[in-house]
């Protein structure tokens, strides 16, 4: 076997994000814009407060939600597009003609959008609201650096887990498009299911004692949630070895379990046609 | 002659479980597909397979593709088992879905064929020269920057055969390739078809509505019907009988004559100032008929045509009928 198709697929994936050169910029406005307002919300709260002992400060909250803001096209809100388009119109047969191993095939594809996406945005995002915002005055409400140049080596490996995770959660919503043979139901499940769970909506650390632990061993937790964690050295109950090894139980369960039921759908098609 | 693979189809059928009303509350029915069909395409061959919509081509077509599990039967291409050995032997065939696509929409067709390249693992000198002779035959040229969202119908049919065929396939399967080209593109696919199988020796099995295909490329004519075949012959076998039939339309400037056909004419339809008349030309040749028409005054316009494929598959229906 060889890993060349998929590389390819990658890098063609990979090209086709960064053509759409409008689209990274709108978003950008869109994420400073819900950014923005968060972080006052915050500002808002804490200030009034003082005296609650919050799990996270404010500049922490702030930091968090800028990395979140960031990244909010890694986040698994629906199948692939292109997928998508293949089950309507059912080209998504021509899938099942190439000597690949589907799985590798549209997982490289979908990890490739999900970061040629995500990469850009968060290279200019983490430009303005770091270092720019610094420079114009506003270091109260910028995104701070990494805690330690440990923390940084830490959260990158921790960030590329968590971008294979999305992509395994994006492999399930292909599996669902597939058999359904239609795209929306996984929009109108992942992207509510995508924001809340991942923290993009309101902080997980900022959740009730009772919530706070659950939802760290969801597989949502692992896509940026404990990235960013690491990132700012917070503490993660069980430490460092567990925030990992969580990322990595999901990785591994997403795939064997997805692995196992492509294998069912693909049976299924070629008893029932696509 | 080299690489080249043949398909053999024994007894094959299959049934689908269909709900009625969609739902689970619908009771499941069978609805037989193929009901034992067994031919077989000798390497190198053109085997053009023809039917009505619903006749179980396509069905075939899956199966033989290996994207389709049949419900019994056998089918070996070139010594394989499609469904049990897919990935091997999907990267020997080439398919062309005419009313699918499978090149990408977002990248362009020249990226494309490099992905299938990777996919295919087609060596990269290997690669050129058959991209370079695609893009000759096709006329891809003027178009291989172009994304393929933008192409024309008849533009990304020819590059969705191009497609089909930059791994040197040994087995090609069209369906309706032709299917909306205009008639420069559909006579580019036939020529390069054609030329494909003098070259290589590579098999095809074609299904199409267009009888202008079949005449052109087919040497053997599967006709199925009902998930049965009805006929498999030689396509002069063919021609000599079901297809020698022809028609011919004349006008007339004014009230119509009395005909008085010879032998061998029939009139079919009457308009107030045309008629249509069936013939055998084998009986009655053309030039007789024509000739005896120009005798009979205020004829205006002549015109000698085939019956459509749908007048030949329902006679065909007429005839087998069980």
């Amino acid at each position: 076997m060889t890993i060349k198709p998929y590389v390819t697929s990658f890098v063609l994936q990979w090209k086709i994000g960064l053509r759409y050169r409008l689209a990274v910029l709108a978003g950008l406005v869109a994420q400073m814009w819900f950014g923005a307002i968060s972080l006052m919300a915050y500002a808002a709260v804490y200030h009034h407060a003082p005296g609650v002992d919050a799990p996270m400060t404010l500049r922490q909250a702030m930091t968090y939600t800028w990395i979140q803001q960031s990244l909010f096209t890694l986040l698994p809100l629906g199948c692939l597009p292109a997928i998508g388009e293949a089950a309507k119109s059912g080209a998504i047969v021509y899938d099942l003609l190439r000597p690949v191993d589907l799985w590798n095939w549209w997982l490289s594809a979908s990890l490739a959008r999900l970061l040629g996406n995500a990469i850009p945005r968060a290279v200019l995002l983490a430009a303005v609201a770091g270092p720019l915002a610094a420079l114009v005055g506003l270091n109260g409400w910028s995104l701070a650096p990494p805690a330690s140049l440990w923390a940084a080596i830490l959260a990158l490996c921790s960030f590329i887990l968590g971008a294979f995770i999305s992509a395994s959660i994006v492999m399930w919503w292909n599996i669902v498009t597939a058999r359904t043979l239609s795209p929306l139901g996984t929009y109108a499940v992942g992207t509510p299911l995508a924001v809340l769970l991942s923290g993009m909506l309101l902080p997980l650390p900022l959740y009730p004692d009772w919530a706070r632990e659950l939802l760290l061993f969801q597989p949502f937790a692992g896509i940026s949630d404990i990235p960013i964690r690491l990132y700012m050295g917070m503490a993660i109950p069980g430490g460092v070895l567990t925030a990992l090894g969580i990322q990595c139980f999901w990785l591994a369960a997403l795939t064997l379990v997805g692995r196992f039921w492509m294998h069912r759908t693909i049976s299924r098609m070629e008893v029932q046609g696509a | 002659m080299k690489n080249a693979a043949a398909i053999e189809v024994h007894d094959l059928r299959k049934t689908y479980q269909v709900r009625d009303g969609g739902s689970w509350r619908g009771k499941t029915r069978e609805i037989t597909a193929l009901d034992g069909i067994s031919f077989t395409v000798p390497a190198g061959e053109i085997a053009g397979f023809i039917g009505p919509n619903g006749a179980g081509k396509s069905t075939a077509i899956k199966i033989l593709a290996g994207i389709l599990r049949p419900t019994s039967g056998t089918v070996r291409v070139g010594n394989l088992i499609p469904w049990e050995n897919r990935l091997a032997h999907v990267a020997r065939i080439g398919v062309v879905f005419g009313q699918r696509t499978q090149l990408w929409w977002d990248l362009s067709v020249g990226e494309g064929l490099a992905l299938l390249r990777d996919i295919y693992s087609v060596e990269p000198a290997r690669f050129l020269r058959n991209r370079e002779r695609l893009a000759d035959a096709l006329d891809l040229h003027g178009i291989m920057d172009q994304s393929v969202r933008q192409l024309s119908l008849g533009q990304r049919m020819r590059a969705e055969i191009a497609a089909a065929l930059i791994h040197d396939p040994d087995v090609i399967i069209l369906d309706e390739p032709t299917i909306g080209l205009d008639a420069p593109s559909k006579l580019a696919v036939r020529a390069f078809v054609r030329d494909l199988r003098r070259e290589r020796g590579t098999t095809v099995l074609l299904t199409t509505h267009d009888m202008h295909d079949i005449e052109a490329l087919a040497d053997r004519v599967i006709v199925i019907g009902h998930g049965r075949i009805l006929a498999d012959s030689p396509f002069e076998a063919l021609q000599a009988t079901t297809l020698s039939e022809r028609i011919l339309e004349a006008d007339f400037t004014g009230p119509l004559p009395d005909l008085l056909l010879p032998e061998g004419a029939t009139e079919t339809a009457r308009g107030s100032r045309s008629v249509t008349i069936t013939f055998d030309p084998q009986r009655l040749p053309a030039p007789v008929l024509v000739a005896h028409l120009s005798t009979l005054p205020g004829l205006g316009d002549l015109r000698i045509g085939r019956p459509a494929i749908e007048e030949i598959i329902t006679r065909f229906y007429a005839d087998h009928a069980s």
